[in-house]
């Protein structure tokens, strides 16, 4: 237990204006319809920082775009050639990333370093600073990161990790790149103390006693892997499942994605790769028609069995992180929550 | 520090399969290679052998790979399709890949002439067991398009004849005239201890083989369920009904070996197109035994 400060929260704009000149900044802004969002912030005195909602979008779309292109393709005399386009990605520090998503972003890791490396993604992850804050209540009711394992607190994963105290941050300095930070800007740092350690952990107490809900993950992953969820579930949840895909775009680790072919020209067009739902009827259709997946019954079935089941046997925890993004945002009311819900019940 | 595209970094491309899983370690994941059309085959009115190189003669010279795996394969601007080796590794030097006219990529392809370029990348996944089939008798059963991955298995083994024991090939087909890899069946015919049987859903004057399902064409061969393995390729109901066959005649589920086919867009387990029960047959399969599929109880078994 080491590299502990305090940071008086009078001092943050005038730390992050600094670090502004160094890095790009990303952090959770409310803009003047009321919406809090992850932007990138070019005047912070214009901006009002808002470190406790939840952002409506993760910061997926900064690591892993919804479209990008990846290579350019040229058809000449010298054959067809395809040109890697370097993904734009300037250091960037993401401030104020809550634990769930700071868990998606590692999750994102794992899912972009297995096997093949994929290097848009890893480019852009590398060239990060991720600095988080802990969450002393649930932003929404709708959150639920205390049943999948990934919050209120995380000690782990970010450069960075605050917990607000009152009028001043508790900081975790446990990764080299947020030591660096620190011993960058050590003015803006005092040391904490026993108090300071004591007064976080009363903090992460309250959190932790605060959800209102209580979802039971847990059980249904041990259902999902016995293969004990009624086939009425996953019919009734596919029904209401209007194949929309707005659950994968805001969620923080739905990685699927889909890769085309633009033609921009006679000679040539970019390879582009963009998001993907494996809701969608077309994710698993084959030439002729044929598909894998029974798309009336089964639609939303692989949703659930990918982040409950597939991703816990692959690394141990779920794909999930209970950031309650998809709960309360689907059409049919088919979401997550749903599911764990209706499949602990054992009916519909 | 990775740099995409980057020739030094593009020399750490590991060419060769690997055991049971195949990761591409390079540096830049998708990127497609190019290769020339040296030759087309018409096999049938649907299903042309495309012979290529990669224009990188070094990098063709050092190119391995592993029956049963796959390219993808990029054709201007249509996208990838990924698409078997149909050619044996034990002939390195050119690739054999044939296609079957399917839809907007593959019918591309098939209007392409020799000279034409496509890009390549891969190989990618789980490749057959060459090694558990030393000593056995191997018995292929494909259907249509299907016999392409296992004409790599098959002159593979050909051309270590002495490892193995009796090979039968039992292949359906629609018609007389669609039956393709006519020279190759013409050639497997004079080899030693081969076995080729033919059978078409509906004949035609002058056709002398079998009539009907290639499920006909099992029935009436004699399996030794000690000594066989069997491989298996075609469309699902066929795959399905082989497979049930296998099983009764006591050939155990673990020498039964088949290729599973998923929608793919990456190859290298990241899209997560090619779902399959838990498993992404892109980096899992295509091949599975049978032991393995009943575990997983995908689609093309249930019911
Ligand atoms: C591991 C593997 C090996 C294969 N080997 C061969 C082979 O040796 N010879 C051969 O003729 N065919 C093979 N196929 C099938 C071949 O990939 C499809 O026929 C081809 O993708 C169809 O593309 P299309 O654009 O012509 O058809 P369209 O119907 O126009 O395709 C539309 C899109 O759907 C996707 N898609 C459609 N069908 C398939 C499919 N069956 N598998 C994967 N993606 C699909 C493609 O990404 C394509 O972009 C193989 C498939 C897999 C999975
Ligand atoms: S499934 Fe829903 S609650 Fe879970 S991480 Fe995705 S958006 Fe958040
Ligand atoms: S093809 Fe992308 S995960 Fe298998």
């Amino acid at each position: 237990m080491h590299d502990r400060y305090l940071l008086q929260k009078d001092h943050l704009k005038s730390l992050l204006r600094k670090l502004m000149k160094e890095y790009r900044l990303v952090a959770p802004a409310r803009n003047r319809h009321g919406d809090v969002l992850f932007v990138v912030l070019e005047d912070l005195d214009a901006a009002e920082l808002d470190l406790a909602a939840q952002p409506q979008n993760s910061l997926k779309e900064f690591f892993f775009p919804q479209r990008e292109a990846l290579y350019a393709y040229e058809i000449s005399d010298e054959g067809y050639r395809f040109r890697p386009l370097a993904p734009e990605c300037p250091p960037t520090i993401y401030f104020g990333v809550h634990p769930c998503d700071l868990s998606a972003i590692l999750y994102m890791d794992v899912v972009f370093s297995q096997g093949g490396r994929d290097n848009f993604y890893l480019r852009r992850r590398r060239e990060s600073v991720l600095i988080g804050v802990n969450c002393g209540a649930p932003p929404s009711d709708k959150c639920f990161c205390n049943a999948t394992g990934h919050g209120p607190f995380l000690d782990f994963g970010a450069d960075l990790m605050l917990t607000d105290l009152g009028g001043r941050f508790f900081v975790e300095a446990d990764r080299a790149q947020g030591q660096a930070l620190v011993r960058s800007w050590r003015q803006f740092f005092e040391a904490a103390g026993e108090e300071d350690r004591n007064a976080r952990y009363q903090s992460f107490l309250e959190a932790r006693g605060s959800f209102q809900r209580q979802v039971h993950v847990e059980q249904a992953i041990r259902q999902l892997a016995d293969g004990a969820v009624a086939e009425e579930v996953w019919a009734a949840l596919s029904l209401r499942c209007h194949d929309c895909g707005g659950c994968a775009y805001l969620c923080p680790t739905c990685t699927c994605f889909t890769i085309t072919d633009q033609q921009t020209s006679a000679q040539g067009g970019v390879r582009l790769r963009s998001w993907d739902a494996c809701t969608f009827a077309g994710f698993t259709r084959m030439a002729g028609g044929h598909n894998p997946v029974a798309q009336r019954t089964g639609a939303l079935r692989q949703r659930f069995l990918h982040k409950l089941r597939d991703d816990v046997a692959r690394y141990g925890r779920p794909g999930c992180v209970g950031c309650g993004r998809c709960v309360g945002s689907c059409f049919g009311g088919a979401d997550i929550v749903r599911f764990v819900e209706k499949a602990y019940e054992g009916g519909c | 520090m990775l740099s995409p595209g980057q020739g030094k970094e593009e020399k750490q491309l590991r060419l060769h399969g690997s055991g049971e899983t195949m990761h591409t370690v390079a540096a830049d994941l998708y990127l497609p290679r190019q290769a020339r059309i040296d030759g087309i085959v018409r096999e049938n009115s649907q299903i042309k052998t495309f012979v290529l190189s990669f224009v990188d003669e070094e990098f063709n010279s050092a190119f391995r790979y592993q029956c049963g795996q796959f390219l993808m394969v990029s054709v201007p601007h249509c996208g990838e399709a990924p698409i078997s080796f149909s050619s044996s590794p034990t002939r390195p030097g050119s690739i054999e890949l044939s296609v079957r006219r399917a839809g907007r990529l593959t019918s591309a392809l098939h209007e392409m002439q020799v000279g034409d370029r496509l890009g390549l990348r891969g190989p990618y996944g789980r490749p057959f067991p060459l090694a558990g089939l030393v000593g056995r008798d191997l018995l292929f059963v494909a259907g249509g398009i299907g016999l392409a991955p296992l004409r790599s298995v098959v002159n593979a083994c050909l051309d270590a004849r002495e490892h193995y024991g009796g090979i039968t090939v039992l292949y359906g087909s629609r018609a007389p005239s669609d039956i393709a890899f006519a020279a190759d069946l013409a050639d497997w015919a004079k080899s030693p201890r081969f076995a080729c049987r033919l059978s078409v859903d509906s004949a035609a004057p002058g056709w002398r083989g079998a009539v009907g399902p290639v499920t006909g064409l099992l029935t009436e061969t004699g399996v030794d369920p000690e000594k066989s393995v069997a491989l298996v390729c075609g469309p699902p109901l066929m795959i399905r009904a082989v497979l049930g066959m296998l099983s009764e005649k006591g050939l155990p589920d673990d020498r039964i070996l088949t290729t599973m086919e998923r929608q793919m867009k990456c190859g290298v387990g990241l899209c997560r197109h090619c779902h399959m029960e838990g498993k992404l047959v892109c980096v899992d399969g295509p091949v599975f035994s049978l032991a393995e599929l009943k575990r997983l109880r995908p689609m093309e078994l249930a019911g």
